[in-house]
């Protein structure tokens, strides 16, 4: 044991002189998450920021009531965060659509009022959108200019239908008050299409903010790739520093043991360098989850608290990959392919929920997975003893598997 | 005290390198094993550091003085503590780690004083280890890595070394820098079992062994290079 303890607090006083530089990569690393991190989250007010679709309305737009539609819309109805209605000439249209500046051009043909005012459909809007094949966006304006039409055009019918109908009735004195009240009543029905859709995010855990979401799915990748920002530690291994330790009877699992501990406290020195600045961020407010709002870094840290399962297991996975791979290049590779392959099943880019069943299954079933879950359990407060059996199994399963291959390599015997 | 190399054999999925092998030394004495790349002398000297396992055999220790072993004889091979104890192995490649300096790396193996003791005027003062104790590994030359490795081994004063081409790509001042170290640590009692290539340290083997398809067998060695080039064909 005395051996084991020496060689661990060398490793450790290996990992202190890798630490400096390693950390300044760390930190550097988390900047560009934390970017990439508030971009995703910045992206809801995007939308809403200036940055809609452009659309082009050409033609016949005289008529007061289909401009009072296209007001409505454009005041009023949510779409006004997505698109945005344009009335121009044909010319300034086909300039502005040459130019790219609009995503798409709405033709109203002449005659469209008569045609509607007579009861007949002859007359159609036609929508041109600037992409040519036919994909989520196109079919998503489809929609809205079915939305347009039918608000604009049925209700225009309406009018229109009511007005002959007072007419032939004898009751033209009723016409402009009619009009009026069937217009406010056309207004409200917009106006209540507001709270008409609600958006739901579906997430590793169901009932999390977008922010904090994002900020977990950030923090865990950050954790599941520490292997690639920490491989230094790995590179100049020596087969003749273990057959040495073996001689001196520290074997297999008491080396990887040894190693392990020591770059355990690398990864954690890294969470480290990457929770400091994070708990300034949200005590002043600087960066906010709506969850954790008002309560300063005393949530986030027991999030961190929550995390130390988490980094206990994904360090013996990286540690078990370096070991099993040929070479470091190798090891960095294998560290990448399973970092980003894991992560992405289990949720940590876009919500598992978009995923079929079976991919939803496997990525629970992977050690991100177990780690998700983990987590989720902890925000919520649920008790995690059952959501940290997995980590600790995996954490287990990852070490010994690290010193068969220790093992395997040295004396090329399983183990001992 | 003696050690005895008893029918030691190992065989991988496709080759056998070796076939019982066996020699004996005594106390003071030096045995040179040879043989072509591939012919299982390092195999054979990992058997004995216990790094491998072999397939059959035995590594005795006959100590008459050791009352700690029935009739003062252990077989290291089964006998782990003893044989940690017993003996220093010298890998082909340096043992050391490349971020910590020489005084960090003999640390991980020694307590400090006697790594003070053996600076002062033990085994490390021979190998000229405090030219260079502060300096980190990375920066060393073979030379330094070398005398290092075997410091790292020797403190202790372990009754067997085991050397694997202990003056492979070392420059000539280096190499009889290492082997007056030998020679001394012969000259106290110490037994070396050393794998070579290099012709000169065969001069300080007392006995000679060459490895040929898992066989091992005495040789002779005269001086005459050509006809140990021969014999190793």
């Amino acid at each position: 044991m005395t051996r084991v303890r020496a060689y661990f607090l060398a490793q450790l006083k290996r990992t202190f002189r890798l630490a400096f530089p390693q950390l300044a990569a760390d930190i550097l690393i988390c900047a560009c998450v934390g970017l990439l991190s508030y971009l995703l989250v910045a992206q809801g007010a995007f939308a809403a920021g200036g940055a809609r679709y452009r659309i082009g309305m050409v033609g016949d737009l005289s008529d007061s009531y289909l401009g009072f539609g296209i007001a409505a819309l454009q005041e009023m109805d949510d779409s006004r965060f997505m698109i945005e209605l344009v009335g121009m000439s044909e010319a300034e249209a086909d300039e502005a659509f040459e130019k790219g500046e609009l995503y798409a051009v709405m033709r109203v043909p002449d005659g469209l009022l008569e045609s509607i005012v007579s009861g007949g459909n002859d007359c159609l809007i036609t929508y041109t959108p600037a992409e040519g094949s036919k994909g989520l966006g196109t079919m998503v304006m489809g929609e809205i200019t079915d939305i347009a039409s039918t608000l604009v055009t049925s209700s225009q019918s309406a009018i229109y239908a009511m007005q002959r109908m007072l007419v032939e009735e004898g009751r033209q004195e009723e016409v402009g008050r009619e009009t009026d009240r069937l217009n406010l009543s056309l207004i409200n029905l917009v106006l209540s299409r507001s709270g008409f859709g609600e958006v739901e995010l579906l997430g590793y855990a169901d009932g999390l903010s977008m922010e904090l979401y994002y900020f977990c799915s950030a923090v865990l990748l950050f954790l599941l790739l520490a292997g690639l920002l920490n491989c230094v530690f790995f590179a100049r291994r020596k087969e003749a520093l273990w057959q040495f330790l073996k001689a001196g009877g520290v074997g297999a699992p008491w080396q990887v043991a040894g190693e392990y501990l020591a770059y355990l406290c690398l990864v954690g020195m890294g969470l480290l360098a990457l929770c400091l600045p994070l708990s300034l961020l949200l005590e002043r407010g600087i960066m906010v989850v709506p969850e954790w709002e008002g309560m300063g870094a005393a949530p986030f840290w027991a999030f961190v608290g929550s995390l130390i399962p988490v980094t206990i297991m994904f360090a013996a996975g990286q540690f078990f990959l370096f070991e099993a791979a040929d070479g470091i290049v190798n090891g960095i590779l294998m560290q990448l392919l399973c970092g980003i392959g894991m992560g992405y099943l289990s949720g940590y880019f876009y919500p598992s929920s978009f995923f079929p069943e079976r991919m939803r299954v496997l990525g629970d079933f992977l050690p991100s997975g177990a780690a998700a879950r983990f987590v989720e359990a902890g925000l919520f407060g649920k008790a995690p003893a059952a959501a940290v059996m997995p980590v600790f199994m995996y954490t287990a399963v990852f070490l010994i598997l690290a010193a068969a291959v220790r093992g395997r390599r040295t004396g090329r015997e399983w183990l001992w | 005290m003696e050690v005895e190399v008893a029918g030691i054999k190992k065989a991988y999925p496709k080759k056998t390198v070796l076939r019982e092998a066996s020699f004996s030394v005594r106390a003071g004495n030096c045995v040179g094993i040879l043989g072509s790349n591939g012919s299982g002398k390092s195999t054979l000297l990992s058997i004995l550091a216990g790094v491998r396992k072999a397939d059959g055999g035995s590594f005795y220790m006959r100590d008459e003085e050791n009352p700690a072993h029935s009739a003062g004889v252990v077989d290291l091979l089964h006998c782990r503590k003893a044989l940690s104890k017993a003996l220093g192995y010298v890998p082909q490649g340096d043992p050391l780690m490349e971020e910590l300096n020489a005084w960090d790396n003999l640390r991980m193996w020694h307590d400090r004083e006697t790594l003070k003791q053996s600076l002062a005027g033990g085994a490390l003062r021979m190998l000229g280890i405090g030219e260079f104790l502060k300096t980190p590994v990375r920066r060393m030359s073979g030379g330094m890595k070398k005398r290092l490795s075997i410091g790292c081994a020797v403190v202790s004063d372990p009754a067997i070394l085991l050397l694997d081409e202990p003056s492979a790509a070392l420059d000539p001042v280096c190499k009889e820098n290492i082997r007056a170290y030998l020679a001394a640590y012969k000259k106290s009692g110490g037994i070396i079992l050393m794998v070579t290539h290099d012709a000169q340290d065969l001069e300080l083997c007392d006995a000679c062994y060459i490895l040929k398809d898992g066989v091992l067998q005495t040789y002779d060695y005269d001086g005459d290079f050509h006809r140990l080039a021969g014999a190793l064909l």
